[in-house]
């Protein structure tokens, strides 16, 4: 049985960091979130993945190659225009000729509900939906059962009959694909997975699947922040040998510390952080809740509390983000009260003894001169001078 | 990673280890080992490359090997696999992790069995010893494997059995057939050159190898796996979504330029750590030092010319290695010989390494390939750890081979008190931000590709710069001619008015280096001058006053010494879009190998 991964997304909402990658390729405990899913996958048995490549593929395509690091064999399919994710199955068509199940490449999940939901498949007829228990179920498919079979999926609706969600993980047989052709696009015209089951629910029985192990949508610039260290408390991680931690400093039990990373003398670092390759974090520096993305650098004296430095960005001596909770803007929604300290986005550059309010998001490639006060949203490539 | 190979036939086995796990030195390169099983088991193993291992002749034909990259414990000799059980009958290799380790150990050490080492491969030997007690070798094998949680390619011999087992869960293995007798390993490289009859273990596989029988089991059940014919290099899904080798390696760069450097700066005394065995007082003592090298390695050898000559002081010459002599004016004794080859099997860089060592003088292999001749004949041998290049047009391998190079500079400079220790931090740090530098090119490539189609056309390319951006410019027109066919040829700027000139045209793209190292500013004055004959110029350039002056524009990161070495990278997706937008056979040129084998 194939596992066809859903990787073409390009997940907006995660601006500025999703410029230069794709969703699927944001880290969390310094693994792209697709790792953890084609992990899962393997972890079930499962050693054929097609991944539906798209927006930025190049980044995927070379951290996977064939998938002999994972012990799987990967094949790509591309989707060359984002018009949903029925559209994005269809192009695997030519690879999947039994079986075959259908993951979405950013969510993180358990490898036992990739096995049950094979084992499901298997001894049975139909598609079959993993459904999961959602606080807020309005953000997602919402699903109505009869027993174990689905008789409802409603998409984002704004009254939620029930709680349970469609996880975003399937197992259909390739008759799936006449279903799609024949499927009408939605009100943002998109050929949806969602619309494809409402299809399938009118002609046969569709199965659900109950799963409440972990399922986690990494949404937001916030959730990147508490998730990565949520799944190192979990699963554990030890360090890599390569990393460099120097005299004085220390470094709290859950922190993962990536290949030749260096933590200078007498820093800090505490819980829920992660350091990613090649980074160099200074000396007396105190890191909490920080997720370090590779090749960034953390200048001496920095104290950078729930934030996230994305790759190869420089934040500077004593540059101070004090973290905690703040309304940070996405899109035309206010998100009021989230936890984060601020988002440093690739190539950026913070000059020295700069300070960024909580909720602070500097684009990639944006340079805040030394000693300014920042907050708000910074537009990548911008230059910002103490005024 | 690590990886595994075994084998058991009629052919003596020590060879066919090693060999094979020179091939799977991709897969880790930090200690290595084997186990000779006879009537007794030798072990041979050690921290190190599998060349630092020796193993002695024997008679023996049944055996299993290991190159190990650590998860669990330091690279030491203890820790090297293979692993043996209290009596040293058992030995076993392994590639993975055992997760339930901790709570095994405790309960084999609670039982009497003594431990050697850190990793969690160990208890599976002392398992073995127990299971063995009332169990065949592939009964035991499946007995403990029930017990072990985790990821495994295994593989396991004992003293007086001539028999392999192994067994899979999480982690790649496959058996080769072949008429004298059989193999395992984690890939079909490490045994391909045997045969190429294979077959793929699946998940709680145990697989016996007697002499050249092979039965698998599951679950206790005998099953089937189809043995399968690889046809090698044809395989498409090796090239990881990507049209080209090449433009997969373009785009491995950050992470084997990571690679490069990894381990080897010591940022904050200003150090590079290269482990090599050339004496320091013979170091201080040089005259001289000669790079031999051919094509792209040369242009690599130009590039580490001018950093060695300011590091240390020391007099560099480099030589297209197929015309070097050792000249007699020169002191053997205070010479040293660098041979720069990706593959380590260049026949003309070897021809000049082997010269150079007649007349007395000390060489160095800078190599991509461990175990290689040139890296075996050198007097000693430093790594770019590139990982496997397949493209014939190198790409990657030019950046490790500069990045190395600059390493060297730092650690000869340093030798010879040449070079102060904040200088040589400002090169290390530059050395660091070299990944997210590329990244950076990487992700410009969507404009890359528009600008390197529209002027696909032209009749023919020049390269220009100056300094460190003269070997770049001689890369950038190498690519571009080797891939796409077309004309194109790389000058110092400052010799365009004393001839080349006359080439220029309005239909002859010129590609300028703007970056530091290269004296920007006067190529500029170059620029001017191409300009007025109206070619079209295009610039990758960190000089932002120069953009004015260009058609089209790329920008480099601040990277001091380094920039010109991430322009490249700018001139190699260039060369990839010039050729693929003519359909060229990018990956295997016309009239041009990988490694070039003849003289």
């Amino acid at each position: 049985m194939k596992a066809v991964v859903l990787a073409a997304g390009e997940g907006r909402r995660l601006e500025p960091l999703t410029n230069r990658r794709p969703k699927p390729m944001l880290p969390v405990a310094n693994r792209p979130l697709l790792e953890h899913v084609v992990e899962a996958v393997a972890e079930a048995g499962i050693d054929e993945i097609v991944l539906v490549v798209g927006y930025k593929r190049d980044r995927i395509q070379t951290h996977f190659g064939d998938g002999n690091e994972w012990g799987v064999s990967i094949e790509y399919v591309v989707q060359d225009k984002q018009l949903g994710t029925a559209h994005a199955v269809a192009q695997a068509e030519s690879l999947v000729d039994d079986d075959f199940l259908v993951l979405n490449g950013d969510r993180l999940i358990g490898s036992d509900l990739v096995a049950r939901l094979a084992e499901t498949h298997r001894d049975g007829d139909g598609a079959v939906v993993a459904v999961t228990r959602s606080t807020e179920p309005s953000e997602y498919g919402v699903v109505e059962l009869e027993g174990d079979r689905v008789v409802e999926i409603l998409e984002k609706p704004r009254e939620t009959p029930s709680d349970l969600i469609n996880a975003g993980v399937y197992g259909f047989d390739p008759s799936v694909f006449d279903v799609i052709r024949e499927i009408e696009p939605d009100a943002n015209g998109e050929y949806t997975i969602t619309t494809t089951i409402q299809r399938l629910i009118e002609d046969e029985s569709v199965r659900a699947l109950r799963y409440d192990g972990m399922w986690i949508d990494v949404s937001y610039l916030w959730d990147l922040v508490y998730v990565s260290g949520d799944v190192i408390d979990r699963y554990g991680r030890d360090s890599a040998d390569s990393a460099v931690v120097e005299d004085g400093a220390s470094v709290a039990d859950g922190v993962y510390l990536g290949p030749s990373a260096r933590i200078g003398a007498n820093s800090t670092i505490r819980r829920g952080t992660t350091v990613g390759d090649n980074v160099t974090i200074g000396s007396n520096v105190v890191l909490e809740n920080a997720v370090v993305f590779a090749d960034a650098v953390v200048e001496d004296g920095a104290v950078l509390r729930d934030c996230v430095v994305a790759s190869n960005a420089t934040v500077g001596a004593n540059v101070t983000v004090d973290g905690g909770d703040a309304d940070v803007v996405v899109g035309e929604t206010v998100h009021r009260d989230v936890t984060l300290g601020a988002v440093v986005g690739d190539n950026a550059t913070i000059g020295a003894g700069s300070v960024l309010e909580s909720g602070t998001v500097v684009g990639d490639d944006a340079t805040v001169g030394a000693g300014t006060a920042v907050s708000g949203r910074i537009s990548p490539g911008t230059e910002v001078q103490r005024g | 990673m690590c990886g595994i190979i075994g084998y058991v036939g009629s052919d003596q086995v020590a060879p066919i280890l090693t060999s094979g796990l020179k091939n799977l030195e991709y897969r880790g390169y930090d200690s290595a080992g084997v186990a000779l099983a006879d009537d007794v088991l030798s072990i041979h193993k050690r921290e190190g490359t599998i060349d630092d291992l020796t193993v002695p002749e024997s008679t023996a034909t049944c055996g299993i090997g290991h190159t190990r990259w650590s998860t669990h414990g330091p690279p030491t000799d203890t820790n090297s696999h293979p692993h043996t059980d209290c009596t040293g009958e058992i030995a076993v290799v392994h590639n993975g992790i055992i997760d339930n380790y901790d709570a095994l150990k405790a309960d084999l050490e609670a039982a009497g069995h003594e431990f050697d080492s850190d990793t969690d491969t160990e208890v599976i030997p002392h398992l073995l010893e127990e299971a063995l007690e009332r169990y065949g070798l592939p009964t035991a094998v499946s007995r403990v494997v029930d017990r072990l949680e985790g990821s495994f390619a295994l593989g396991v011999v004992a003293a007086g059995r001539d028999e392999i087992v192994a067994a899979r869960n999480d982690s790649p293995l496959v058996v080769g057939h072949a008429d004298d007798g059989a193999f395992i390993a984690s890939d079909v490289t490490a045994f391909v050159e045997h045969t190429r009859d294979v077959s793929y273990l699946e998940d709680g596989d145990v697989a016996h190898l007697d002499g050249g029988d092979v039965r698998v089991y599951n679950d206790g059940q005998r099953v089937d796996r189809p043995i399968q014919t690889v046809d090698w290099g044809a395989d498409a899904a090796e090239k990881g979504g990507y049209d080209h080798y090449m433009l997969k390696e373009i785009h491995e760069q950050p992470q084997a330029l990571r690679q490069a450097i990894s381990g080897r700066i010591d940022a904050v005394a200003g150090e590079a750590d290269l482990e090599l065995s050339l004496p320091e007082q013979y170091l201080a003592s040089l005259d001289e030092i000669q790079i031999v090298a051919c094509g792209t390695s040369y242009h690599a050898g130009l590039y580490a010319k001018r950093l060695l000559e300011r590091h240390a002081e020391v007099r560099t010459t480099v030589k297209i290695a197929s015309e070097y002599a050792f000249s007699p004016s020169r002191d053997p004794w205070r010479t040293l010989v660098i041979a720069v080859t990706q593959s380590g099997e260049t026949a003309d860089t070897l021809g000049a390494m082997r010269r150079a060592s007649r007349a007395g003088a000390k060489t160095l292999a800078v190599t991509n390939t461990v175990g290689s001749t040139a890296a075996r004949e050198a007097d000693d041998a430093l790594y770019i750890r590139a990982g496997p290049e397949i493209g014939v047009a190198a790409t990657k391998t030019f950046a490790s081979q500069v990045a190395t190079l600059a390493l060297l500079s730092v650690y000869v400079g340093r030798t010879r008190g040449t070079l102060s220790s904040s200088d040589a931090s400002d090169l290390l740090e530059h050395l660091r931000g070299l990944p997210g530098a590329v990244q950076q090119v990487l992700d410009e490539e969507p404009r890359v590709r528009t600008v390197a189609t529209e002027y696909a056309d032209g009749d023919a390319f020049f390269f220009v710069g100056r300094r460190l951006g003269h070997p770049v410019a001689l890369e950038g027109a190498l690519k571009l001619k080797e891939i796409s066919y077309d004309h194109a040829e790389g000058f110092a700027a400052g010799e365009l008015k004393h001839g080349p000139l006359a080439l220029v045209t309005g239909e002859t793209p010129v590609f300028a280096i703007l970056t530091d190292g290269t004296s920007p500013d006067e190529t500029l004055n170059n620029v001017k001058e191409v300009e007025s004959r109206s070619a079209p110029v295009v610039g990758v350039s960190s000089l932002e006053r120069a953009e004015k002056f260009l058609d089209a524009s790329f920008s480099v990161p601040e990277l001091g010494l380094l920039e010109p070495l991430v322009a490249n990278v700018y001139l190699q997706l260039i060369a990839y879009h010039v050729a693929n937008s003519k359909g060229r056979a990018i990956d295997k040129p016309r009239n041009l190998a990988k490694s070039v084998t003849v003289e």
